[in-house]
């Protein structure tokens, strides 16, 4: 549980806890844990089981998907005031891509149980809270739709495949 | 005008062995360019013909892809590329090659010459090695993947820098420019005589000398086998400084195994490419000079210390800084070392060995006929005393070590 002062300060920073009053904001971060990560260290790995989503409260995490034996593509950065593990929070699915430590890292963890505790409890938060989150999914679905364009470009580049004049 | 965007860059984590930790790599889709292996397709399927131009009186040429009957004209420099263009060299070394033949680079030429030949369907890109492609297709054979798992997981162990400009520049001006001097060529020569009189003294009672490594003969020889891997380190070191000593760029110094299994230093001087021969001469013979002078001083060491243990390993690490020598600047032993790349560089052929074992290949499958001319008599020696100095070399390893556990 992490209720303090700089705590709650944080997360009134956080996106996705923006429209939140001030008594939800408790509820919310009574509910949270912290946990502290060294620079390189793995938080999970792509497939692993997992029920909790993170938000970055200090330091910057990498997250990444395998593409063949140990090398990975670098997805995205993840920021303080960000988030992410959510997919597998919703869905219970495996983890759809590993995250590690790019530095020194303090998280904030939010478990299942304590999502539906808040969705039970405070209903205008929880919705609140669902709508930023389906507004930043949207921003990284725009984000990932750019990326396969650069990595298709990155392959035309490579071959020095002239498609145009074809 | 539409400005055109910089090239695509893919970040990449890469995990340790151990799994404990990781490294992110920025590849630029440049990197992935000139590590490319453009693979023109099968001999049936184009046709080649030359054609003078009456006007210019130029020799150009008609390529014809016989499937999809498409012609593309192409100048003598392009037909040099695209004879290269057998899958196995990558665009890097196509315009190496082309700067050894021509003299110059036009930085042009090659991506050009690829969106053609793409256009017209005369190309295939192909990333990975024969070797690799072999291994591949057997890859259902337990021991063929374990091989390959093994190649694989040895061919990610690099350790390299491409930062290492400032270092070889300091390591320049604190004294490496010394090694480029009169001074030093003359100090290397005194050495190599003194020490080629003490090897010859040591040679009259070589059983004597070797008698000393006494029941650790074994152990011994692999020790010197460690010690002189350090001296590979300094061999490449020391083209880099002669890289930096001509002001060209050394772009990268590191360890890696070699098609993922021979263990080796390497160092990337292709700029040395932009300048003189007589700097390429340079940077490459003087890498191997290293052995030159570390045999010299093993074997002085050998020849002034009493028989015994010392005196048998120091002969031993002379006799092989000396092998490496000579494998490093002598040029037919189907490696290109260093005498390699400056006798290609001399005898304007830079293809010399893809040449020759392409046209030896064809001899002894009956496929071709012996020809005349400069060109063959070239491919032909080359063969013949690659294979006689390959024998020699396994031969003289093998009485070594008998020598030195009999």
């Amino acid at each position: 549980m992490v209720t303090s002062p700089e705590t709650l300060a944080f997360l009134r920073e956080v996106r996705l806890f923006s429209a939140f009053t001030d008594p939800d904001l408790h509820a919310i971060a009574s509910r949270l844990r912290e946990r502290t990560l060294r620079k390189r260290q793995v938080l999970f790995r792509e497939g692993a089981p997992g029920d909790e989503m993170f938000i970055v409260r200090r330091g910057t995490m990498l997250v990444s998907k395998e593409i063949t034996g140990k090398v990975e593509q670098v997805l995205v950065r993840v920021d303080a005031g960000d988030f992410f593990g959510e997919m597998s929070l919703l869905d219970g699915s495996p983890r759809s891509a590993s995250v590690q430590a790019d530095t020194d890292a303090t998280l904030l963890v939010l478990g299942r149980e304590s999502l539906q505790a808040l969705t039970d409890q405070t209903p205008h938060a929880a919705a609140v809270f669902f709508y930023s989150m389906v507004q930043v999914f949207i921003e990284r679905l725009r984000r990932s739709t750019l990326q396969v364009a650069e990595a298709t470009r990155w392959g035309l580049e490579a071959t020095g495949l002239d498609v145009e004049s074809r | 005008m539409t400005e055109r965007p910089a090239p695509a860059k893919l970040e990449l984590l890469v995990r340790r062995e151990d799994d404990e930790g990781f490294e992110v790599r920025e590849v630029g889709s440049a990197v992935g360019f000139i590590n490319s292996r453009p693979h023109r397709i099968a001999p049936e399927s184009f046709e080649l013909a030359e054609m003078t131009s009456r006007v210019a009186g130029e020799r150009r040429y008609i390529l014809k892809n016989t499937v999809t009957d498409r012609f593309l004209l192409l100048t003598a420099h392009e037909k040099f590329l695209w004879e290269l263009m057998d899958g196995r060299a990558s665009l890097q070394e196509l315009a190496t090659a082309y700067v050894l033949q021509f003299g110059e680079f036009d930085f042009e030429i090659i991506p050009s010459l690829i969106r053609k030949l793409q256009r017209a369907q005369l190309l295939t890109l192909q990333p990975t090695s024969r070797l690799r492609r072999a291994l591949a297709k057997n890859r259902r054979r337990r021991i063929v993947n374990a091989v390959e798992t093994t190649l694989f997981g040895l061919e990610r162990i690099v350790v390299a820098s491409r930062e290492v400009q400032p270092f070889f520049q300091r390591l320049h001006r604190w004294g490496g420019f010394l090694l480029f001097t009169w001074g030093a060529a003359v100090a290397c020569a005194a050495l190599a005589v003194v020490g080629a009189l003490a090897a010859a003294a040591l040679w009259h009672d070589l059983d004597g000398v070797m008698a000393g490594f006494g029941g650790s003969a074994v152990r011994a020889i692999i020790t010197v086998k460690l010690l002189f891997f350090g001296s590979l380190a300094a061999h490449q070191l020391v083209h880099g400084l002669a890289c930096v000593h001509y002001r060209r760029r050394v772009r990268e110094f590191g360890f890696t195994f070699l098609h993922g299994f021979v263990p080796t230093f390497f160092v990337d001087v292709t700029d040395i490419f932009m300048t003189s021969r007589r700097a390429r001469v340079v940077t490459a013979v003087s890498g191997a000079l290293v052995h030159l002078v570390l045999g010299a001083v093993w074997f002085i060491a050998a020849a002034r210390a009493p028989a015994g243990f010392f005196q048998a390993f120091a002969t031993a690490s002379g006799i092989i800084q000396w092998q490496a020598l000579v494998v490093s600047l002598y040029p037919f032993c189907f490696i290109e070392m260093d005498g390699y790349h400056v006798l290609v560089d001399a005898l304007g052929v830079p293809t010399l060995k893809h040449d020759a074992l392409r046209y030896a290949g064809k001899l002894l499958r009956g496929r071709a006929r012996m020809r005349r001319g400069r060109e063959a008599a070239l491919w032909i020696g080359y063969v013949v005393l690659s294979a006689l100095s390959v024998a020699a070399f396994v031969a003289f390893n093998v009485w070594v070590i008998v020598k030195a556990t009999a």
